[in-house]
């Protein structure tokens, strides 16, 4: 159930940096900042949803002792935290 | 003759001296009244140096007497120098002032106070020891280094007797002169400055005179000294003055290097009319040497190299040393003169070159104008000018016929051809004011032809018809007499299609085009409706996920209204916000600040609530 979630969102991110990268291919890259700030968060935020359900998933359960899945959620949470920090920076 | 012309060419030839001007500018400084014993010691002995004597010596010597500290030897010194200048000024020493400066002449005294106790003994003419004397110049000048303290040991050595052994202060001479900068090949000084190096030439002489030995200063060395004391012009001290006064008493009267100065008088220039070179010849302080002899050791043409005339004497006459050159009927032009003063062995810087220009007057012959036909079917027709004549009529030059000017240059008194730096044909058109000018050129046989085609210097003219002026420029730095000379009046016609409908005068200064500033082009950027239209199908994918995760059946049952999970949405929620806040307004600084706080709850919140989690799991 969590794992489908995930994927759902996971889905969701690779679609919006699918569609921001198509779309700077046809208009062109001005603002380029804009487009980076966009790209980075998509691709960004899709590793750490990886990461994520690397981590959360039972079947890997021998390899991630120390971690909870609570305590990965909490990372995955910090991370994107800090990412979307800086490309909000970078938006313009 | 060749060793000759070496040595003219190796030597430094003076380039400051003191001429009448700057000696009585020094005058005038030395002059003024004295304030105390110092400055009168140094306007007493500075005036004698230049062979002055002061105004009123009785005054003077009055004043010493009166002013002078017998308790100080800086003071004994300045007054008994002066007192040995003047005439008739006699002072009676006391024993306690003689004990004094016998006293000071130690090795515990400075150089500088040594200096003064052995310049006032002997200015007194009081008895002194000089071997004991030298023995404590000697050790104390191994402690002190300075060049102002060698250049006093110098001068306290010319007070001391000749029988004592002086050669080891003579040496220092030649440490100074090593000391000494070179600047440029032409002046050598001090880095101290031009009092020092004024003073140091003048102890040197004094020692050398007193001891009877050559100064080991070489002939260039004393020229560079001369240009860099004399380059001094202005002196803002009574001690600069005073040093500069006795290098040129010193340079002017010694057993050993004496300079001398070639000065032509006026520019150094003979014609026909004026054939004599007049040459003064005196020492550095502007004062005549008639007791010598001047010769030409040659007088070479700078143009052609040629020898024009060899070792011929100059002639005393009165002040001046003349020749008459123009004897030998020299062409115009530039000739260089080595001359040489001889008359006493002692003189330095007595080999000097000089340029002499000898000028003439030309004369412009054989003008003629002529139009030439450029078929050359209708034979020339020539018109003969005489200067300063204008020619009767006026010629054409169009595009049928070309007009054509030619003429010689001969020198009036000797006949010979002549080229002019300058020579240039100006033609100007009465109307427009236009003027173009072209230079005529010699051929082989000398003649000078200018030619006017039409169709070849149609640009220079614009194609501006119309009756031009003609005339001839003729110039030279060796020509008394140059030439503007109204020839004739020419018309000249440029085919009408070229002609310009208006005649602009090229005028320089008026306002150029404006420039536009082109500003940097903004991006080419989509039109808004498809930006738009982007924006909202970039957030389908956000309606999908929802859709998505109703779908999946994501438990928001499961949600506990727990403090701190609400506590923790609510956070989170409002860090989601900041980010917001932050791209439309704060900086990174303040969003740190509030990220801090925020995130310092959420966490300690999420904390909480994922650990109930986890123990509920």
């Amino acid at each position: 159930g969590r794992l489908k979630a995930l994927d759902a969102f996971l889905l969701y991110v690779l679609l919006t940096g699918a569609l921001q990268f198509g779309y700077c291919l046809g208009v062109g890259t001005f603002p380029f900042n804009s487009f980076l700030s966009g790209f980075i968060s998509a691709v960004g935020s899709f590793i750490l949803g990886v990461c994520l359900r690397i981590q959360i998933n039972p079947q890997n359960k021998g390899e991630f002792q120390g971690i909870s899945p609570e305590r990965a959620f909490a990372d995955f949470l910090f991370a994107n935290t800090i990412l979307h920090l800086v490309v909000i920076n970078f938006v313009g | 003759s060749v060793l000759l012309l070496l040595a003219g060419a190796q030597a430094l030839v003076p380039s400051h001296r003191l001429a009448a001007r700057d000696l009585a500018r020094l005058r005038a400084v030395l002059e003024r009244p004295f304030s105390d014993v110092r400055a009168a010691y140094y306007s007493i002995v500075g005036l004698s140096s230049l062979g002055v004597r002061v105004a009123d010596e009785k005054a003077a010597c009055k004043f010493i007497k009166s002013h002078v500290d017998s308790s100080s030897v800086e003071s004994l010194f300045y007054a008994a120098q002066s007192i040995q200048v003047l005439s008739g000024c006699e002072v009676t020493i006391s024993n306690e002032t003689r004990e004094l400066l016998l006293a000071a002449v130690s090795e515990d005294s400075s150089v500088t106070q040594i200096f003064h106790a052995v310049g006032a003994l002997s200015g007194f003419g009081l008895p002194l020891a000089s071997q004991e004397a030298l023995s404590a110049l000697t050790a104390r000048l191994s402690k002190e280094e300075s060049v102002l303290a060698t250049i006093q040991a110098l001068e306290t050595a010319s007070y001391l007797s000749q029988q004592a052994d002086l050669s080891s202060i003579v040496e220092e001479i030649e440490d100074l002169v090593a000391r000494l900068d070179d600047l440029g090949g032409v002046y050598l000084q001090f880095e101290e400055g031009i009092e020092t190096t004024a003073l140091f030439v003048a102890a040197a002489y004094k020692l050398s005179d007193h001891v009877g030995t050559e100064p080991a200063i070489k002939e260039d060395q004393v020229i560079q000294l001369m240009n860099a004391i004399f380059s001094k012009k202005n002196f803002e001290t009574l001690s600069e003055a005073f040093s500069v006064a006795r290098a040129a008493g010193s340079l002017s009267q010694n057993r050993f290097h004496l300079p001398v100065i070639v000065v032509p008088d006026g520019p150094a220039a003979v014609s026909h009319q004026q054939p004599v070179l007049r040459l003064q010849v005196t020492n550095v302080m502007s004062q005549l040497l008639t007791q010598v002899s001047v010769k030409l050791d040659q007088a070479k043409s700078v143009s052609s190299k040629a020898t024009v005339l060899q070792q011929l004497p100059f002639v005393l006459s009165g002040d001046f040393f003349e020749l008459n050159f123009m004897n030998v009927k020299p062409a115009s032009g530039y000739y260089d003169f080595s001359i040489s003063v001889d008359g006493d062995k002692r003189f330095i810087a007595n080999k000097v070159e000089l340029k002499v220009k000898v000028s003439t007057e030309v004369g412009i012959t054989n003008v003629d104008l002529s139009t030439v036909d450029k078929d050359q079917s209708i034979a020339p027709k020539t018109t003969r000018v005489a200067y300063p004549a204008k020619a009767k009529g006026s010629f054409t030059a169009d595009s049928h016929q070309n007009f054509a000017l030619s003429f010689q240059l001969i020198d009036v008194n000797s006949g010979a051809e002549l080229i002019p730096h300058q020579t240039f044909v100006r033609l100007h058109n009465q109307k427009t004011g236009q003027e173009v000018v072209f230079v005529a050129e010699p051929d082989s046989k000398n003649v000078y032809k200018f030619e006017l085609d039409t169709s070849e210097r149609k640009t220079e003219f614009d194609s501006a018809s119309g009756t031009y002026t003609l005339y001839l420029i003729i110039g030279d730095a060796t020509l008394q007499n140059p030439i503007l000379w109204n020839v004739a009046d020419v018309v000249i016609t440029f085919p009408e299609e070229d002609a310009p409908s208006t005649v602009q005068s090229k005028n320089l200064f008026v306002p150029k085009p404006e420039i536009q500033h082109l500003f940097r082009e903004p991006e080419k950027r989509p039109p808004t409706v498809v930006s738009n239209t982007f924006t909202a199908l970039v957030l389908s994918p956000l309606l999908l996920l929802l859709i998505l995760w109703i779908k999946i059946g994501a438990n928001i049952s499961n949600f506990s209204f727990a403090p701190s999970t609400i506590v923790f949405h609510m956070g989170h929620a409002a860090m989601l916000g900041l980010m917001y806040v932050y791209w439309t307004q704060l900086n990174m600084f303040q969003t740190l600040k509030y990220l801090a706080i925020l995130g310092g709850i959420t966490f300690l919140a999420g904390n909480r609530m994922l650990a109930q989690k986890a123990v509920k799991r």
